[in-house]
């Protein structure tokens, strides 16, 4: 096995893993606290065999409401759709100058909505060209194996046919992403824990709606 | 007035008082001294800061308004809000979250888009009513007017102050497409921040045209402040720039007074404080150590004063202590101090009194038992000077009788013993009746009255003296008689007379006595007792007799030629009974 960079380490049942399962849960925590950590894409990329292509028409959506992105992080397979539709009451130029995917959709207003396709694998951050505070996240995998962690910090990954697979999880406030190498095998149960040591939470907190009491 | 005066019985008590007065004296000048120059030294250190800290104030200002300008040139320069602007309908509500973004950029709190003819186009601020746009419609007008690429000043917004800042935004430049307004609130966080960076209590207070200042921000406590802003209703001119010190919760502090001048309204007063006993607390912290350490000092000086003090007075008392011994007498005692000082000095001089005291009552007792006490005496008070005063005297001659003849039968050392004894007796008795030995002349005694010391009475006690020494004489006799041993027998003349008393002899070696003729004439009156005729041991003369006023119980012998004398001279006998001439015969 490999060990992760030094920021996400691996604990619990790690590699014992030796005849690992069909089924792979993952649970991630915060290094000093072990706060559960939401957010967290969790991918199981196949080493021994070629991954399954994705759904040709499948479409996901990351709305603009109440001047934020949602959802803030969003994973996807290389190919897939993501839809932009505008649900607010004020303009959005969303744009992305990240480099597996560069785009941008000038200023469109409520109702309006673009669709744009992702066919490289990478981590694309999505912004907002007049909302400073509008930030969501794209990742896109070449593997159809990958979950996103819930409030629990907790992923379960579909099930995965026997072989090895090269472990990924990666969070917006990591550092770096965590890799391990597991091996699926049938009918066994795992479940890995992770645990992240985020960097501070950097994301512009918006003005109190621009209704501040103070004036 | 008359001063309440202090009587300290005791020298040491004196001393102590001294001392400590005079320390504690000093060091309470001392402590004032340097309180009050550490007071003044607070006060002008404050007031420095206090001018320091009205730069820094006026500096930040400064900074602020060229920050805000600076942020808000770049800001305007975004190209994300031009296609914003460019839309046909304008989209007040997007270009306010616009806004909202930029004010995350510039850290001002409230930005506001005007048209080029100064109309709003959107506010960051939903709440800033129309009536809180003519401040900076008046930057706007003042920047277009003089072709400013910014204009600011200070204003109140919703009734808070502001620094107020408009830059224009080019599309392209030099065309202005519309104008930003950003404010900056000078509020609490601000004087905090001024406070932090100086130090010093920051109070901002509005004077508006009618009615009470109010504490618009600060860092003092509301009830402090409200103080403040009272003060500065109370003289409005005049206090702008002069250090004051003004008391707020019952402590000092120093106070500098600016003024900041606003757009169309009064001027916002902005007052700097700091608290003089924060100031001077270091200087405290010396005063209280400097406190203990003098009285730490008083105390080592009450010991050393008390210390020296009874070194001073225990050798004192205990010359006092033989100074009354000495004066009752007592010479045996001497004092011994070990010191090198002016007291061991004292106490060896003391010592040299004493012992020459004992010496001089020594030689006194000696000169009593070689001259008669009364002599003794005039000798040491007189100066021992030759010559002498003249002065009546009753002069005493006692003679024995053919005590030579009986001498030579007799050895020497008898003799001796015998005339000392007759002598004893015969002194004695001249003494008891006040009377001086002046000499003793072999075996004749010549006795004084009313000399050296002048007495009444002198011729009378002569008389009672020599019927006394008849009587001592008999009363001898028989004594003599019963040892076997021969009689004894006398003859006494007496005559009061004024004659010379004094000292005589060289200036080595002086006699107390008297001279005069009176003295001859009692010698010679003596040696007419050995007239048988006259049958009587003594005779006195008319003088004595009258001087004593007893010639009548006198036997009157009659007026006799005396040797060496050419008047006659009236004589009279003592008869003393049993008359020994009688039983001689």
């Amino acid at each position: 096995m490999r060990f992760p960079s030094s920021s996400l380490f691996l604990c619990g049942l790690l590699c014992s893993v030796a005849g690992a399962a069909d089924t792979v849960k993952v649970v991630v925590r915060t290094t000093l606290d072990e706060k559960p950590v939401a957010d967290a894409v969790v991918s199981a990329t196949p080493l021994d065999q070629s991954a399954p292509p994705a759904a040709a028409d499948e479409t996901f959506q990351i709305e603009q409401k109440d001047q934020e992105f949602q959802p803030y992080v969003t994973a996807v397979q290389v190919g897939a759709r993501v839809n932009f539709p505008n649900r607010d009451t004020v303009q959005h130029h969303v744009y992305s100058l990240s480099k597996p995917k560069r785009f941008e959709i000038p200023l469109y207003k409520s109702g309006a909505s673009e669709t744009v396709v992702f066919d490289t694998p990478g981590i694309i951050t999505i912004g907002c060209n007049i909302h400073d505070w509008m930030l969501a996240y794209i990742v896109v995998l070449p593997t159809p194996y990958f979950a996103k962690t819930d409030s629990t910090g907790a992923a379960a990954l579909p099930p995965l046919p026997p072989g090895r697979y090269r472990l990924e999880v990666w969070h917006p406030r990591a550092p770096a992403p965590l890799v391990q190498e597991i091996t699926s095998a049938p009918e066994q149960n795992a479940v890995l824990e992770f645990a992240v040591a985020l960097k501070p939470d950097k994301r512009i907190r918006r003005a109190p709606g621009g209704k501040s009491s103070d004036y | 007035m008359a001063l309440p005066s202090f009587q300290f019985h005791r020298f040491s008590t004196r001393l102590v008082c001294l001392l400590l007065g005079l320390l504690a004296g000093a060091l309470g000048i001392v402590y004032l001294l340097i309180d009050r120059a550490n007071r003044a030294n607070a006060i002008d250190h404050i007031d420095q800061n206090l001018r320091n800290g009205a730069l820094i104030f006026h500096q930040n200002l400064t900074e602020r308004i060229d920050y805000l300008a600076g942020s808000a040139k770049v800001m305007s320069g975004d190209a994300a809000i031009k296609p914003l602007l460019q839309q046909e309908v304008l989209d007040a509500a997007t270009l306010r979250t616009t806004l909202v973004s930029y004010t995350h950029r510039v850290k001002a709190p409230v930005i506001t888009l005007f048209s080029p003819d100064g109309k709003m186009l959107a506010s960051t601020d939903e709440v800033l009513g129309e009536e809180n746009m003519r401040p900076f419609r008046h930057l706007i007008q003042e920047a277009t007017d003089k072709d400013m690429e910014q204009a600011s000043d200070y204003s109140y917004l919703g009734g808070k102050l502001h620094i107020l800042v408009v830059v224009p935004l080019y599309a392209p430049f030099p065309n202005i497409a519309a104008w930003f307004g950003l404010a900056y609130p000078i509020d609490q966080a601000f004087a905090q921040a001024i406070k932090k960076t100086t130090q010093l209590e920051v109070t901002f207070v509005s004077s508006p045209k009618d009615g009470a200042p109010r504490v618009l921000s600060t860092t003092l406590s509301p009830a402090m402040a409200a103080q403040v802003a009272h003060r500065i209703g109370m003289d409005d001119s005049g206090t702008a720039g002069i250090t004051q010190i003004l008391t707020l919760d019952h402590e000092p502090y120093v106070s500098l007074y600016e003024k900041l001048p606003l757009l169309g309204e009064f001027p916002v007063h902005i007052a700097l404080q700091r608290s003089l006993a924060t100031e001077m607390a270091p200087a405290i912290q010396l005063q209280n150590s400097m406190l203990k350490i003098s009285l730490a000092a008083l105390a080592v000086a009450c010991l050393a004063a008390l210390w020296l003090a009874r070194g001073l007075s225990e050798p004192v008392q205990l010359l006092a202590r033989h100074t009354r011994l000495v004066a009752a007498g007592d010479y045996s005692q001497s004092i011994n101090l070990p010191r090198e000082d002016e007291l061991g000095q004292l106490a060896t001089a003391f010592n040299q009194m004493t012992a020459g005291l004992a010496e001089r009552d020594r030689v006194r007792n000696l000169l009593g038992m070689v001259v008669s006490p009364e002599i003794a005496t005039q000798l040491l008070k007189s100066d021992l000077k030759l010559g002498g005063e003249e002065r009546e005297v009753t002069i005493l001659f006692c003679d024995l009788r053919d005590f030579t003849s009986l001498s030579e039968k007799m050895p020497p050392t008898e003799v001796l013993a015998l005339l000392n004894r007759y002598l004893d007796r015969m002194s004695t008795i001249i003494e008891q009746h006040g009377g001086v030995i002046d000499k003793y002349i072999g075996d004749a005694i010549m006795a004084l009255f009313g000399a050296p010391v002048a007495i009444p009475d002198a011729a009378a006690r002569a008389i009672t003296a020599a019927r006394a020494m008849g009587d001592a004489l008999e009363d001898l006799n028989r004594q003599l008689t019963a040892e076997g041993r021969p009689r004894l027998t006398f003859g006494i003349g007496i005559n009061t007379a004024r004659v010379v008393a004094g000292n005589m002899g060289s200036k080595t070696r002086l006699n107390y006595t008297v001279i005069g003729d009176g003295v001859n004439l009692a010698s010679r009156l003596e040696t007419q007792t050995k007239e048988p005729a006259h049958q009587t041991l003594i005779i006195v003369s008319e003088a004595t007799a009258v001087a004593a006023g007893v010639a009548k119980n006198l036997r009157f012998l009659g007026s006799m030629q005396v040797k060496g004398k050419s008047d006659s001279i009236r004589t009279y006998a003592v008869d003393v009974l049993p008359r020994p001439w009688q039983e001689r015969t």
